[in-house]
């Protein structure tokens, strides 16, 4: 711990999360608050492949048919 | 004086945490250091940020099964989406539609969408989940230990559903479940539930699975009239459980709940006071 407050980290947080950390987070340490804003970063990107993929298994349980509709619904 | 509560909450909290984000709960374990409220603000946060509905996919999928009959979006939640995702959609799904999928979905993947879901975003599809079901969810949950998602459902359960999960646990387990209750107030409704027979059964079910800091922060949040109903069974209890009284009373600090039942009790009375001076 430097004592620097770790804004530079706090202000990262802020945009990873689209709005303002709560007050308790402002006492974590900039690596503490850096290794949070890497774990959602990834989160979000491992969540996207797998609705992505949950998607295409999803459409191999519609009748075919009914696809055609369900893709131009779910783009 | 719920210290030792707001540490196991924030535990919970923090587990579901990792859960979210797909870490070991060891690796986030300085989030354990801030404080409970500021941890769950950060789970919305997250949640809202992981599963905003732009750009996420999730609302597309939802506006997809919107398309498909009850039956063929059960069978897709259960086989393809699974319950990470089928708890994400059900928040985004009419109430009564989501109902009717869950309806359809077998006991224990429900109680596996149930740990994923946030019951603030989907207390409109709680509430339709009929009371018999909420039953056996419920006795799945407490066969996996799972309290702290019980303790987040309590609020949003009608009497007829919080009387059969009752139903399906022990006053053990509802001593497990008040203990990490997200709003403590609900604890003299949940009693008011529960036959008076049963609720002078809870100290005996403390003394047996040696619970006595889940006993004494309930006797702190209940009323008068219920916490007498409770304590009274009380007056039997031998020495070596009032030796686990007074050990709990001092390692959490419980001095005043602890009166409660002293006051009825003079052997545990006198052994407080030895511990005390």
């Amino acid at each position: 711990m430097t004592g620097r407050k770790p804004e530079r980290e706090l202000a990262a947080l802020r945009e990873r999360l689209g709005s303002e950390p709560p007050q308790g987070l402002h006492a974590l340490t900039g690596a503490q608050l850096a290794d949070l804003t890497t774990a959602i970063t990834e989160a979000r990107r491992r969540q996207r492949e797998a609705l992505a993929a949950a998607g295409d298994r999803a459409l191999n349980h519609v009748p075919r048919f009914l696809r055609g509709p369900i893709r131009r619904v779910a783009g | 004086m719920s210290r030792a509560s707001d540490t196991l909450q924030a535990r919970a909290e923090v587990l579901k945490l990792a859960r979210m984000l797909g870490r070991e709960p060891s690796s986030l374990a300085y989030l354990e250091t801030v404080p409970l409220a500021d941890v769950r603000t950060l789970r919305a946060q997250i949640t809202q940020a992981l599963w905003s509905p732009d750009g996420s996919g999730i609302g597309k999928l939802a506006a997809a099964a919107k398309l498909l009959p009850a039956g063929l979006s059960a069978t897709i939640s259960e086989r393809a989406l699974g319950p990470v995702i089928s708890a994400q959609l059900a928040a985004r799904l009419e109430p009564s539609r989501a109902v009717d999928v869950a309806a359809k979905l077998p006991t224990p993947f429900l109680a596996d969408v149930a740990i994923e879901l946030d019951p603030r975003r989907t207390s409109a599809v709680i509430a339709g989940i009929p009371p018999q079901r909420i039953g056996e969810i419920t006795a799945e949950l407490v066969a996996r230990g799972e309290y702290v998602t019980m303790g987040q459902f309590v609020g949003h359960l009608d009497d007829d559903a919080l009387r059969a999960a009752l139903g399906a646990m022990d006053n053990a387990g509802v001593l497990r479940v008040g203990f990490v209750l997200e709003d403590k107030g609900g604890l003299d409704r949940l009693l008011a539930l529960m036959a008076p027979g049963r609720i002078t059964g809870i100290i005996g079910a403390a003394a047996e699975a040696d619970l006595w800091l889940e006993a004494l922060d309930l006797l702190g949040h209940l009323g008068p009239a219920r916490r007498r109903q409770m304590i009274a069974s009380a007056r039997s209890l031998d020495d070596s459980v009032l030796e686990r009284i007074v050990a709990t009373v001092v390692e959490h600090e419980l001095w005043p709940e602890a009166r409660l039942i002293a006051e009825r009790d003079p052997r545990l009375e006198a052994k407080l006071g030895l511990a005390r001076s």
